[in-house]
């Protein structure tokens, strides 16, 4: 997979420690220059530790990122790392940093809520159960339709007016990152795969620049992409991320 | 869609009705912006808000603090249900203070 974006304040990387094969795997983001082996061997005693570790690091030519996360998870690491391109905390900003949000990130991992996936397994995912519903989203009045639809699916499924709030308001976050960071649009289905609704919302953006604080909602500054992925982890039962320089895909998973 | 209501005074009140999200969030930016032109304070009415996002939220949060560091206050009053919820989920109430809020 390509690199995302680069210029941005911020860019992800995620790789794949695969402990039996002793494999190295790029899920997200660009590998060159980063010690494989020095990870690898890191993620391995992770693994052996059985236990979440994250380094903080000005040291480029060590670990090539300034926050990294090993993530041991059964039988393999998710290695979770960002570089903020220069980027530092600005104080009195209300603005969750961007170590922050990694670190939320590779709690969600940790957690299970949370799966990077490559490419083989974007399309298991997407392919699972039946579609019952799809849409494009192609600017900010569509967001209300994307809602609506979600709405009524749900109303037809007879969930609760709990997890139907929480389901439309975590698609409108997805649909709005969308907007904002995907390149301008995208399309939104809904599958039910047994007794899950999942919601896929895809663009064929630039792939996720992680955080762009430069970037300018509607022509005002907005800390949405923080935010909405905080709502989104906290709500869903799991989520699942494929980004790269064709674009971003997003899938929600929650029971209903 | 947003609508927005402004009854003026020594102390406007602003009262929302609609969804706050993207594609409204000029228009609550005016609104507030508009009422707050020379007052000191403001009251925002959420009684008929059925929806906001992050994007709302974070606008909401920025006022709120923006409005404060200039000796001015924005308090916001009748949270539904929904809206207090995402209030929740983002730590609004730490974020802007409790003062903030007048129920």
């Amino acid at each position: 997979m390509s690199a995302p974006a680069t210029g941005n304040p911020a860019t992800l990387q995620v790789m794949r420690y695969d402990a039996r094969r002793g494999t190295l795997e790029v899920i997200v983001g660009d590998p060159a220059g980063l010690p494989r082996q020095i990870l690898a061997q890191r993620a391995a005693e992770a693994m052996r530790a059985r236990s979440f570790i994250c380094h903080t690091t000005d040291d480029d030519a060590l670990l090539g990122a300034d926050e990294i996360c090993f993530i041991p998870r059964a039988d393999r690491c998710e290695i979770v790392s960002i570089h903020t391109n220069g980027w530092r905390r600005h104080h009195g900003d209300h603005r969750r940093s961007l170590v922050e949000i990694l670190n939320d990130l590779a709690a969600a991992v940790a957690r299970g809520t949370l799966s990077f996936l490559d490419d083989e397994e974007l399309a298991a995912v997407s392919a699972e159960g039946r579609e019952i519903f799809a849409c494009t989203i192609e600017d900010t009045a569509s967001l209300a339709g994307a809602r609506a639809a979600v709405a009524q699916v749900l109303k037809n499924q007879h969930v609760s007016d709990d997890a139907r709030r929480r389901l439309e308001l975590c698609v409108s976050e997805a649909t709005t990152n969308m907007l904002v960071h995907g390149g301008g649009g995208g399309t939104m289905r809904l599958r039910l795969v047994g007794a899950l609704l999942r919601a896929i919302v895809a663009d064929r953006g630039p792939g996720l620049s992680f955080i762009n604080w430069t970037d300018e909602a509607g022509g005002a500054k907005q800390p949405s992409m923080g935010y909405g992925y905080k709502i989104i982890l906290d709500n869903l039962e799991r989520v699942h991320l494929h980004t790269g320089d064709e674009g971003t895909t997003l899938i929600l998973d929650r029971t209903i | 869609m947003l609508h927005t209501r402004v009854e003026s005074g020594d102390t406007p009140v602003i009262y929302l009705e609609g969804e706050i999200d993207l594609d409204s969030v000029e228009t609550f930016r005016w609104a507030v912006t508009d009422a707050l032109r020379g007052a000191t304070e403001a009251i925002l009415d959420f009684s008929r808000v059925t929806f906001i996002d992050s994007s709302g939220t974070g606008l909401l949060v920025r006022f709120c603090l923006d409005y404060k560091a200039q000796g001015l206050q924005l308090r916001l009053r009748n949270i539904p249900p929904m809206v207090d919820d995402v209030f929740a989920m983002l730590k609004v109430r730490a974020l802007v203070g409790d003062e903030a809020f007048l129920d």
